[in-house]
């Protein structure tokens, strides 16, 4: 994947850089509004992560200028603005996704691959990990050719995983993918496990590895064996 | 007690005792001036008869006249005080008596000693004051009700302009974006007032917007600290070889910042409700969305093996989505996480309310404060927000939420 990401906060910059680098992924960057004109009208990306609150301009301007040049880059809004004229502003100028400061990089990963498949879609929309094959249009499971039963979250959940390979993701995460961010859980992730227990559980049965494993207690991976 | 009441009160007041006062005083002044003349009149007769006397060497005859008496008594040896006083005046065919006014004196003619007695009646000036007199008090009349109508009508029209500005005052909400509107008027002291009220309240909305500025400012700057942390915990994680320890400090510190960003957007979301900058409202069932979020917590349900019974009717509902979510949200998470394992939970939808009642390892809660920001039970893990602000979203829409507890139940009752 080729990713523009324009955020103005050299920290949070350089973590998404380095979430992102690796398996094949590159990285640009832009620190404000005129470098951020000038990449998108020179280059062309996968998907463009973008801060609304950029120095020298405003963020939906990007959008304008990208739908004004007649471009089809996917783009990922990140604001700490949780306003809904800033989510629906943002999303009838072309925007598709919004994310809301602060997040945890395993989402924005996978918003980013959600964007990215739904923008490289061509007849089919398969995602495989091993001998998992997922069908994200019908929403259907393979192992082995053989169809998983899977509920709405367990599904959820191993797309989750599968486009976070690798990397660790911690229970908060997966609560709030799950969830949504604005539902108080509290800090009881007990029903986590047992979720991910279920999900490990019906996978292995149905004849693959079992790649899900408990990282630290803080969080789960899933990763090539 | 109102301003023209007490006005009129110590005004009515006044004009009254002053009036009766000067009323005494107006009635003695003629009295005396009028008892002074008859006196004269009755001094000019009696040196007269002294002309008299000293032209002749005889007494004048004494006369019954109609309001003048003179009589004669020899004296002998006997002497008689000169003085003035009131007596009756007995007309010569009349047998009423009217007030009179008598001198007595002496005379001495050829060597014999006289006394002389010389009465007028008082009737005519009797009369003068008795007119002066109701003169007087119909003036008193016509001036108290002319004071009283003149306070009743003038003082209501002239204090018109403070009691519209007084209105305009307590109708006055500080996150309304009216402007308060002064009555025009030529009064200067009202017009003072309104010009005072409105640059006061100017002020304070200035004030308020700035701090509601600021506010917004600072929870939003602070967003992205919040993420930078997150983000690089994030990062941590991947590096290989942390053990359990240094994941558990991890772990807790994952949850802070994911407190405190909870804490912060439902602190916006709160100043954005009171603020009515919220979504459009949309016609929607209930049901539905109950049902959609049961299927949501059903995890968590199941979790702590809690028995949920639903008894749901369609119920179409105008209200902001969004915002109904919120309230779902929190009315069921409440009711999820404080309870206990193997505990209940009910809720019931007809057209006029919404029930959710719920068992729980707590005790009742503080009727009055309920639904107060950052209150919450000692074993709640919460930030204290919720109630809050699903009391808000009620009272947005004009819907009321009540909670009770009965029968070891917590009961959160939401009546459109």
């Amino acid at each position: 994947m080729k990713l523009l990401i324009i955020e103005d906060e050299e920290s949070l910059r350089d973590s998404m850089v380095s979430y992102f680098k690796g398996e094949g992924n590159i990285c640009e960057i832009a620190v404000d509004y005129p470098s951020a004109i000038e990449k998108i009208n020179l280059y062309h990306y996968d998907c463009i992560l973008m801060d609304l609150t950029l120095p020298g301009g405003d963020g939906l301007q990007v959008l304008r200028e990208l739908k004004k040049i007649n471009r089809k880059e996917g783009v990922l809004i990140i604001s700490a603005r949780h306003s809904l004229d800033d989510k629906l502003n943002g999303l009838d100028l072309g925007a598709d996704d919004y994310l809301v400061k602060p997040f945890h990089l395993s989402e924005l990963k996978a918003r980013v691959m959600a964007i990215v498949r739904r923008k490289n879609f061509s007849g089919n929309n398969i995602l495989i990990f091993n001998e998992i094959r997922i069908d994200v249009m019908a929403m259907e499971v393979k192992i082995n050719d053989k169809l998983l039963n899977l509920t709405k979250k367990e599904y959820d959940l191993l797309i989750y995983f599968i486009s976070n390979q690798g990397k660790v993701i911690t229970k908060n995460a997966i609560a709030e993918h799950l969830w949504g961010d604005e539902i108080d859980l509290s800090d009881d992730f007990d029903f986590i496990y047992t979720h991910i227990k279920n999900l490990r559980k019906k996978i292995v049965e149905a004849g693959a590895k079992d790649y899900i494993k408990s990282m630290y207690g803080v969080g789960y991976k899933l990763e090539q064996i | 007690m109102k301003l023209a009441q007490r006005y009129n009160r110590a005004n009515l007041l006044t004009s009254s005792i002053i009036l009766v006062i000067t009323g005494v005083i107006y009635y003695i002044a003629i009295h005396f001036i009028l008892t002074n003349k008859l006196d004269k009149d009755l001094v000019i007769e009696e040196k007269e008869i002294q002309a008299y006397v000293l032209n002749y060497g005889k007494l004048p005859s004494p006369g019954d006249f109609l309001h003048q008496k003179v009589a004669y008594v020899k004296l002998g040896n006997k002497k008689v005080n000169r003085n003035f006083f009131y007596d009756n005046y007995n007309r010569a065919n009349e047998k009423e008596s009217e007030p009179g006014r008598t001198l007595i004196t002496s005379v001495i003619v050829n060597g014999q000693n006289y006394q002389v007695s010389i009465s007028k009646s008082r009737a005519e000036s009797e009369d003068l004051i008795r007119l002066i007199f109701f003169i007087t008090l119909a003036v008193t009349i016509l001036l108290l009700v002319s004071l009283l109508l003149i306070n009743r009508f003038l003082l209501q029209s002239i204090w018109r302009p403070f009691y519209a500005t007084l209105n305009t005052m307590k109708a006055f909400n500080l996150t309304a974006k009216t402007d308060i509107k002064a009555q025009q008027t030529n009064i200067e002291e009202f017009n003072e007032l309104n010009i005072a009220v409105g640059s006061m309240a100017d002020s304070v909305k200035k004030d308020y917007k700035e701090l509601k500025t600021f506010t917004d400012n600072a929870s939003h700057e602070m967003m992205t600290p919040l993420a930078v942390i997150n983000s690089k915990l994030d990062l941590l994680l991947q590096g290989e070889a942390l053990n359990p320890q240094q994941g558990e400090l991890i772990d807790e510190i994952y949850n802070s910042v994911g407190r405190l960003g909870r804490l912060n957007h439902s602190l916006l979301l709160l100043a954005k409700i009171e603020n009515k900058l919220i979504p459009e409202q949309e016609t929607f069932n209930l049901k539905d969305l109950i049902v959609e979020k049961i299927k949501l917590f059903q995890e968590l349900v199941n979790g702590k093996n809690i028995t949920l019974t639903q008894n749901l009717l369609d119920k179409e509902i105008m209200m902001s989505k969004y915002l109904a979510d919120i309230l779902l949200n929190n009315l069921l998470s409440n009711a999820i996480r404080h309870n206990y394992n193997n505990g209940t939970i009910t809720i019931d939808l007809n057209k006029t309310e919404l029930i959710i009642s719920n068992t729980s390892k707590d005790n009742t809660l503080d009727q009055a404060q309920a639904f107060e920001r950052f209150y919450k039970t000692p074993s709640s893990e919460g930030m204290g927000l919720g109630l809050a602000m699903v009391k808000q979203i009620a009272g947005l829409h004009q819907f009321d939420i009540t909670y009770t507890y009965q029968d070891k139940l917590h009961i959160f009752c939401l009546t459109f």
